[in-house]
């Protein structure tokens, strides 16, 4: 935007005045989707809302796939339920973490091989010092996705023994799945 | 009271570098082993981070596409498929039926191409010089034909969301009934040679069982999975596309050894010819992109969505946040959590036997290390 | 003794001549081997360097002589570079004995068998001496793996040598091969050859039996540190040792130079008929090694102390027995086709291949999925989206 240089003095003041975290956003108007869960995801939801009771703190899905977000101190707890219980989740199929920038939220995927449902839980985690406890007793899929998460996104999982670093070299500063880390102008030597 | 002599023993590390023959790519294994035996297995990945998931927050979606393509090297069509079934779920598009034949015919194919490849590089591991050779004759006919459709060998860049960037020419489906009738040929030929050879079975069978729940609970899928008896599969189990329509049948294992995996891997290239079949035999006329924005600004929101790659379940978790490029992009590969039971499968097996173990899960490092 | 200048003037030309037919066969054999396997898996082979791909083995041998000679620092220099001489001396030393025609022997000894024996052991000390030296992890294990298969498979080849000898009442090859004027030995033993064959694939380290130099697994085994010209004297001692089993069986069990045309022969004709068997051997081995995959370190040992090492002592008495008793030559070849027909009837019989039985399981048990009938395809009314618009890329 170097030839709006002029109009920059201009739009300055207005700059300021907007929000810190993100620059004024010029294009077509951000579309919220609609989560529309369908019948077979209605019954799991419903499911899930049984055998979790009160731990939920939203709930929501599309298509087939409900989720639901449960206090980060729950998670355990709530995940064990999933598994032992009449739900049946007995693989862990995915485990991500997304920066929101104020928060990091982790995202677990399960599925129950048995019966052929996958509900999502979710769990929110503060952004500095995130930490929430293991799965790695639960399922041993765990360890792996735990490790990857650590290197990638500092969150830290008391419950693991074994934090080593799985994708990153040894000694590598920083957690590069960020949004603040930079993805260039950076030196590594 | 007289106690033995105590021998200070240590166990040997013995350490399957980054660069071994039989590694399949940057992958380190250390083995701690007490002379021929393996007590335990360590495995060191990332060489080959490169950082996918990170750029994919920076590319369009378009761009991504790319990134998928070189995920999962060796089955390029089926990566992209994933992805772009996950942005066709955000945008709410659905892709024509014309588009969807040719994407499971592509990637069907890819399939084959891929067990080929398996099968020919886990007989060279395991000292057969000869299956190689014939898979990748049959390879070259598969990639001749990805070359005439997609323009590219690998890294074919092909799909799109909504459909696929280009119709196929118009000798595509008489092709591919002869490269098929060709292919079965090759794959029969190699299954001759091997799969009940007496040597090969002493190397397989037996090696590396890993039982039903402990595979589940490590998170394993594809083939690796069904040869312990687990009958997941997504086609099956969550279809897409047009597999609906298909007759086809899901071999399941039964001891979970590496001759299980390896047989239904050479199973599963005879199924994956006959549904390429019919989906010529269904062929239809037709659109092959779905109307609509040729630059993909999804709604803001969060879908899951998985397909069944020739390694396993590849899942694409994608988070957008209303703009041009995605927000996250959580790549779930196959063969990153069918690494995690190769400790189970390899305690107490021995050295040659590691790297009859590591083969018959049929990793990737680029899916492993994105 | 006197020895004269002319004699050994003789035995100079003799022992020179003997080095360049040896290194000659071992030589043609590399180039015999990659075409023979290139044909195999449907590929030509080398066909670059010289007509048909001739001058390859030169290629090889040059490149492999300009590589740098590196060793590693803990190694003990001394037996490192000793131990490719001791692997590869013995593997020459031998061929004084072969007689390539009647009179084309360069020291006929009356105890040739033996002396065959006596020396070819020596090798073995010089490749654990390669693994101990090289001071490496995958050269240790590499060295006591070939020590122990190496030494385990020495067994059945003595034992059946020793069959021949009792069949032919000598140890010295030229009354071997006289001995099978009109019938070779592999008519009257089938199944010496059968486990000479087998221990002698395992004694030169081919597949199936390679594996403690198998480049997948322990990536050269006791050779792994060795480079260039020194690696080259290994795989030169191999080729040899594998022609060497040629020209046993030959000899041994295929009627040598006589066999069937008789003792008549043309010197230069009999040494071609007595190259031909040894080729027509070495070219089984091949074809195994194109075939097969290795066996695993302990399934070769479980092999020669159950299976081979037994069978070859019943074949042992079998024949002390013939002798003793003078039945007729048949009676060990009906033994030996006993014990190996009726094996591969009842296998083949009762399907006793595991996998045979789990393979049709498999494919009998998969998990069929119907297809769902398709929608009938939709009217052609809505706004047809042509690819020249929209396929462009995004």
């Amino acid at each position: 935007m170097t030839e709006q240089d002029p109009k920059a003095a201009a739009e300055a003041p207005k700059e300021a005045a907007a929000p810190a975290e993100k620059p004024a956003r010029h294009g077509p108007p951000i579309v919220i989707a609609e989560e529309v869960l369908n019948e077979r995801g209605e019954q799991t939801a419903a499911q899930l809302a049984s055998t979790l009771g009160t731990l939920v703190l939203d709930s929501a899905g599309r298509e087939d796939n409900p989720w639901v977000r449960v206090d980060a101190k729950e998670l355990h707890a709530a995940a064990k339920k999933c598994r032992d219980g009449e739900m049946g989740m007995d693989m862990l199929n995915l485990m991500l973490a997304v920066d929101w920038v104020d928060r990091i939220q982790m995202i677990y995927v399960l599925y129950s091989t048995t019966n052929n449902r996958k509900v999502i839980l979710k769990a929110d985690l503060p952004a500095e010092s995130p930490a929430i406890d293991s799965l790695t007793d639960l399922w041993e899929a765990a360890t792996w996705y735990e490790r990857e998460t650590h290197d990638l996104f500092g969150v830290d999982f008391p419950g693991n023994s074994d934090m080593s670093p799985l994708l990153l070299y040894e000694g590598f500063e920083g957690h590069p799945g960020l949004k603040s880390y930079p993805l260039n102008d950076y030196e590594e030597w | 009271m007289t106690t033995e002599p105590q021998f200070e023993t240590v166990d040997m590390m013995l350490n399957m570098g980054p660069q071994h023959p039989a590694t399949h790519g940057v992958f380190r294994m250390v083995l701690k082993v007490d002379g021929e035996k393996v007590i335990d297995v360590i495995p060191h990945i990332g060489y080959l981070h490169r950082g996918t998931e990170r750029l994919a927050e920076v590319e369009t979606y378009g761009q991504v596409i790319t990134l998928f393509d070189r995920v999962d090297y060796i089955a390029n069509l089926n990566n992209e498929l994933a992805f772009v079934r996950a942005g066709e779920q955000i945008m709410e598009v659905e892709a024509p039926e014309r588009a969807q034949y040719i994407r499971v015919i592509l990637a069907e194919l890819n399939r084959v191409a891929s067990h080929l490849l398996f099968i020919g590089t886990y007989a060279i591991d395991l000292g057969a010089m000869t299956p190689v050779m014939y898979g990748f004759r049959e390879r070259e006919r598969i990639q001749n034909l990805f070359e005439h459709v997609t323009g590219a060998r690998m890294m074919h860049n092909y799909m799109r969301i909504g459909g696929v960037k280009a119709d196929v020419p118009d000798d595509f489906v008489p092709w591919v009934r002869q490269l098929i009738g060709e292919v079965r040929k090759g794959v029969e030929e190699c299954d001759k040679l091997l799969s009940t050879n007496e040597v090969f079975l002493g190397r397989t069978r037996g090696v590396g069982v890993i039982d039903g729940p402990t595979a589940i609970s490590c998170g394993l899928s594809g083939p690796s999975l069904r040869g312990s008896g687990v009958p997941y599969d997504v086609r099956k189990d969550d279809p897409y596309e047009i597999y609906p329509y298909l007759n086809y049948k899901v071999p399941v294992g039964e001891n979970g050894d590496c001759w299980d995996r390896y047989y239904l891997r050479m199973l599963e290239c005879y199924e994956s010819l006959s549904m390429i079949e019919q989906c010529l035999d269904q062929f239809p006329e037709g659109p092959i992109m779905a109307a609509g924005r040729r630059i993909a600004r999804p709604p803001a929101g969060e879908v899951f969505s998985h397909s069944e790659n020739p390694r396993g379940d590849l899942g694409v978790y994608l988070v957008s946040d209303g703009t041009d490029k995605p927000y996250r992009v959580k790549i779930r590969p196959p063969s990153f959590c069918n690494l995690v039971g190769l400790a189970t499968m390899t305690r107490g097996s021995y050295i040659a036997d590691a790297v009859a173990i590591l083969g018959s899960l049929d990793i990737v490092l680029g899916e492993v290390d994105r | 003794m006197n020895v004269t200048l002319s004699d050994a003037i003789t035995l100079s030309v003799q022992l020179f001549a003997l080095f360049n037919v040896a290194a000659l066969a071992a030589v043609s054999l590399v180039w015999l081997e990659r075409r023979f396997l290139g044909r195999l898996q449907g590929r030509p082979g080398p066909n670059r360097v010289g007509p048909l791909g001739l001058l390859q083995p030169i290629a090889d041998a040059i490149k492999l002589m300009s590589k740098e000679d590196v060793a590693p620092g803990s190694s003990q220099r001394l037996l490192f570079y000793a131990s490719p001489i001791l692997v590869f001396v013995p593997a020459f030393v031998v061929w004084l004995t072969f007689p390539l025609a009647r009179d084309v022997v360069v020291r006929n000894m009356d105890m040739g068998l033996f002396f065959f024996v006596a020396i070819s052991v020596l090798s073995i000390v010089g490749l654990v001496l390669a693994g101990w030296s090289s001071n490496s992890k995958y050269a240790i294990l590499g060295g006591f793996r070939a020590a122990a298969q190496l030494v385990s498979y020495e067994i059945p080849i003595i034992t059946m040598i020793l069959i021949i000898g009792m069949l032919s009442d000598s140890l010295d090859f030229v009354k071997v091969v006289d001995a099978q004027a009109t019938i070779p030995f592999i008519a009257v033993v089938p199944l010496a050859f059968v486990i000479f064959l087998i221990a002698g694939l395992a004694e030169v380290g081919r597949t199936p039996f390679d594996i403690y130099f198998a480049e997948s697994e322990v990536v050269g085994g006791p050779f792994v540190e060795y480079s260039g010209a020194h690696w080259a004297i290994f795989f030169l001692a191999e080729y040899v040792n594998t022609f060497v089993i040629g020209i046993l069986g030959a000899l041994l069990f295929l009627g040598g130079w006589r066999w069937p045309f008789g003792a008549d022969l043309p010197q230069v004709a009999s040494v071609a008929l007595l190259m031909g068997k040894a080729y027509f051997i070495v070219l089984i081995i091949f074809w195994i090694r194109g075939t097969y995959p290795r066996m695993r370190i302990d399934q070769l040992m479980a092999m020669a102390w159950k299976w081979l090492i037994p069978l070859s002592f019943v074949l042992f008495l079998a024949a002390a027995f013939q002798l003793k008793f003078e039945w007729p030559w048949w009676v060990l070849t009906i033994l030996s086709l006993i014990i190996l027909v009726v094996p591969v009837i009842v296998q083949s019989r009762k399907q006793r291949n595991p996998a045979l039985e789990l393979a049709a399981r498999y494919a009998a048990n998969a998990i069929v999925v119907q297809a769902k009938p398709r929608p009938a395809p939709a009217v052609e009314d809505a706004p047809v989206v042509t690819p020249a618009a929209e396929g462009t890329s995004v």
